[in-house]
């Protein structure tokens, strides 16, 4: 049996790192805010009250906490197999749109038409990311570049559905969709909150996903990521385990499209991804792509965001702060995988 | 100004338990140029490192123009104007030839920088040695060969007057080589002294006036050039020490398990590697490959296990076609593979043994249970093989990059004998590696010979081809010079065969 002392050793030297990347942005946005003038402990307190002051901010934080884990558990997988999948946001809107699709034109009973849609969003997802493998394992093409010019497509693509085709004819020229039907929309836990189903579902992708890396699948994938080269001697046919990975990941980020339209906007509306599946990788990065810490590097940012916001509307200090904090975090993370990189170089 | 540019004295460097350079001693002459043949790992790299500054030796002397020195840093090495141009390039990417040039260097006009007479010079030099470059190009924009030349015109422009150059014709195309032989010859008709470090006898056949040869850390013989010949400096080279005796049970071979039939293939930079390569190994025996590496080992194991497609004809697994199949199903079809850079291709370094000895079976039983790795299948194996194998590790979790260089390759041969083999492919397998593990590994083939797997043994060590092997063949330069059973094999016949000449009594 494995003492309490002995996992706590173990735990420790995971979790430092990320709360003292955390730590120092928060330092070095304090800095900032009293260049600017601004009491840095009271706008942190304020970020604070903003962000837990009422159960309704907290489901708010939740409300966005879903999505983000069920994207960084996609990206987290790419990641590992050293696939960087910037393409969060266009998978996550493919997805919605496909899931939206099925919603508003298949005509079956809600209980095979809900699953029907849950299906359509991961396929959605899985074929843009799917995209991007093909053509990295085709042509060589860098996913970076891919997955970023596949956002575009994608926001364009949503763009043109909710104002064209998929407009919805009572909506006073509003770009969206019509409404899907209320019984596929995803329950709400608390009355009076946005709070849905959508954590619940977060919640069972982290223990699908911590499976997903006991499988065969995973440890090919794991393997790819960790040598293309014994890979391939290993017998692995490489380029179809890549399109895999992407399928995979995009899938992923389908479903988080999922969760926010069924969940939320019961609707297709523009802009729809809003930057999650970039948030996403910083999450996931935060968090060492580590399916628990993704969780709560998911619910810190989430945080973030709400109480930033509340601190903006009542305190008048910017929002920005939040993409700082943000923008911060990243630097220290970075800094640091590449300053034990050098150090490991070195030993 | 002495005879001698560089003496360096009974040269002692140890690494652990392993011997780099064992009291080597070598004399520089100015105005010549200075051939180090070795095989991989015989020590060459070290004893120049030590030259440059970059290792200390344990024991020894240095001598440069005839006075004793002591060189902790290349800085030190580059006041004594001795400069080394690495395998790998150390130049900024992004920056021009000039610039990397100049980096670190005074100006003149300090404190900025002197670029537009430093182009000048720099233009001068490179029209002095034929170097034919652009001071202002970038250097990402240059191919191999002529950041090479930056290199080397880098030091010009230091006024170095001894240079190491390591290994520097791997890179290079033929004419490239070429160009840099007459760089070479151009630099030293200046005054100026040159070490050529290398594994290849035409080059240094080529270009030098003094040959040292070095085997396993200790210098073997120095010669002059036009006193030496090929077959000489390959028996020096590959030696002919016998380390150990293994009694070889009688075996009597049995149908062929592998063929090659007029196998042709390039290498890596798109050039022919393998040229209508024909062979069978047969069950229960040991087909030894000799040659001087880089003469395309690597090659025929990569498409004899699916690794590099064949451009022209077929390889087989007993009576099947298996030409250019995927190395699934040579896998799938028993064959085991020793690759010869474990490092790189037989191990993932940062991961634990455990997961290394399933990277080739995972996906079957009774590691795989409905799409699940079997957790505690996967453990018991990693506990059983290093126990058999006697496998020096803390446990199964650690990393395959804490483990040794011997204990390393037996993570691989573990892995790969315990798959059962029909056929074995086994590329240098004993490189690098120290007398206790190289005999261990050597007596593993033979017990797989004994067992009736088919044997393909590759490898540059000539002790190791004669002890092992019931046949031998040579290739040299991507060809099969002959085939010739052990009985038959005489040494010289085969150092020969490895020098690329097929005539009796040849020279």
């Amino acid at each position: 049996m494995k003492s309490g002392a002995g996992r706590t050793a173990r735990i420790l030297p995971a979790v430092l790192p990320p709360l003292i990347s955390v730590l120092l942005a928060f330092i070095v946005g304090g800095l900032l805010l009293i260049l600017l003038g601004y009491n840095p402990l009271e706008a942190y307190a304020m970020l604070f009250r903003g962000a837990f002051g009422s159960t309704n901010r907290i489901c708010e934080i939740l409300v966005k906490a879903a999505p983000l884990i069920i994207l960084a558990l996609g990206i987290s997988i790419a990641f590992k197999s050293q696939i960087w999948n910037i393409g969060g946001d266009g998978q996550f809107t493919i997805g919605a749109i496909f899931s939206v699709w099925v919603a508003l034109n298949v005509g079956l009973p809600p209980v095979l038409l809900a699953p029907l849609t849950f299906l359509a969003a991961f396929a959605g997802g899985a074929f843009w990311g799917g995209i991007a493998g093909l053509l990295k394992s085709r042509f060589n093409a860098n996913e970076v570049i891919t997955t970023l010019m596949l956002n575009y497509i994608a926001v364009y693509i949503l763009g043109w559905l909710v104002l064209g085709p998929m407009m919805d004819p009572a909506g006073h020229g509003f770009p969206q969709t019509q409404l899907v039907g209320e019984a596929l929309r995803m329950p709400i836990l608390i009355a009076h909150t946005r709070l849905h189903g959508g954590i619940i579902l977060a919640l069972i992708m982290v223990v699908l996903i911590y499976f997903f890396w006991k499988t065969t699948l995973g440890f090919r994938i794991e393997l790819v990521g960790k040598s293309v080269k014994v890979a391939r001697y290993a017998g692995i046919n490489v380029p179809r385990t890549m399109v895999l990975t992407m399928v995979i990941s995009g899938g992923m980020a389908g479903i988080a499209g999922w969760c926010e339209v069924f969940g939320i906007h019961y609707r297709l509306l523009d802009h729809l991804a809003a930057g999650y599946g970039y948030l996403a990788i910083v999450v996931a990065l935060l968090a060492d792509l580590n399916p628990i810490g993704i969780i709560i590097s998911a619910f810190f940012f989430s945080a973030l965001m709400v109480g930033g916001a509340t601190m903006e509307r009542m305190a008048g200090i910017p929002f920005s702060l939040v993409d700082i904090i943000e923008g911060l975090v990243i630097i220290f993370v970075i800094s640091r995988v590449i300053y034990t990189r050098w150090r490991g170089d070195r030993a | 100004m002495t005879e001698y540019a560089v003496r360096m004295r009974k040269i002692t460097k140890r690494f652990g338990a392993l011997i780099a350079n064992d009291h080597i001693s070598l004399d520089l002459r100015w105005g010549s140029i200075h051939g180090l043949l070795g095989e991989n790992g015989a020590g060459k790299t070290t004893l120049m490192n030590i030259l440059y500054g970059l290792y200390h030796p344990d024991q020894g002397e240095i001598e440069v123009d005839g006075h004793p020195v002591r060189i902790d840093s290349p800085l030190q090495a580059m006041e004594l104007d001795i400069g080394m141009v690495h395998q790998h390039f150390m130049l900024v990417r992004p920056f021009t030839v000039t610039e990397n040039i100049v980096l670190g260097l005074p100006s003149a006009r300090r404190p900025f920088l002197d670029l537009k007479a430093a182009t000048r010079r720099i233009e001068e030099l490179s029209a002095k040695y034929q170097l034919k470059i652009d001071p202002s190009a970038r250097i990402w924009q240059l191919s191999v060969g002529e950041a090479q030349r930056v290199e080397i015109l880098k030091n010009i422009y230091l006024d170095t007057r001894i240079l190491i150059l390591d290994e520097p014709t791997t890179v290079l195309t033929p004419q490239e080589i070429r160009e840099l032989f007459e760089i070479m010859r151009l630099m030293k008709a200046d005054g100026k002294s040159i070490i050529l470090i290398t594994h290849k006898l035409e080059e240094i056949l080529a270009v030098t006036d003094e040959i040292s040869v070095l085997r396993a850390g200790k210098l073997v013989g120095n010669t002059p050039t036009d006193r030496t010949t090929r077959n000489e400096l390959t028996r020096m080279m590959v030696g002919r020490n016998v380390l150990f005796d293994f009694s070889r049970k009688r075996t009597r071979p049995g149908r062929a398990v592998l063929k090659a039939r007029r196998v042709s293939a390039l290498g890596d930079k798109g050039l022919p590697a393998l040229r209508e390569v024909s062979f069978e190994v047969r069950k229960g025996e040991i087909l030894g490959v000799a040659g001087v590496a880089g003469n395309g080992q690597k090659e025929l194991c990569q498409v004899l296990s699916g690794l590099r497609p064949v451009t022209s004809g077929r390889v087989f697994l007993g009576e099947r076609d298996f030409t250019n199949r995927p190395p699934k199903e040579f896998i799938d079809n028993q064959m085991a593979y020793i690759p010869e850079d474990r490092q790189e291709t037989g191990l993932v370094m940062e991961a634990g043994l455990t997961k290394n000895f399933i990277i080739k079976n995972f996906d079957r039983r009774p590691f795989s249970r409905r799409g699940f790795l079997n957790g505690p299948a996967v453990k018991k194996n990693a506990g059983q093989l290093i126990e058999e194998f006697n496998i020096k590790t803390v446990s199964g979790q650690a990393r395959a990059k804490e483990l040794s260089g011997g204990n390393q390759q037996k993570v691989v041969l573990a892995r790969e004998i315990s798959s059962k083999p029909k056929i074995l492919i086994a590329n240098q397998p004993t490189h690098g590696l120290d007398v206790g593990a190289t005999e261990y590994v050597r007596q593993c083939l033979l017990d797989q010979r004994g067992e009736g797997v088919g044997v393909l043994l590759i490898s540059a060590d000539l002790d190791e081809i004669f002890q092992l092997s019931d046949r031998i063949a040579v290739i040299f330069k991507g060809e099969i010079m002959d085939i010739i059973d052990r009985p038959d094999a005489q040494l010289e016949l085969v150092g020969r065969l490895m020098a690329g000449s097929r005539e009796e009594g040849a020279a």
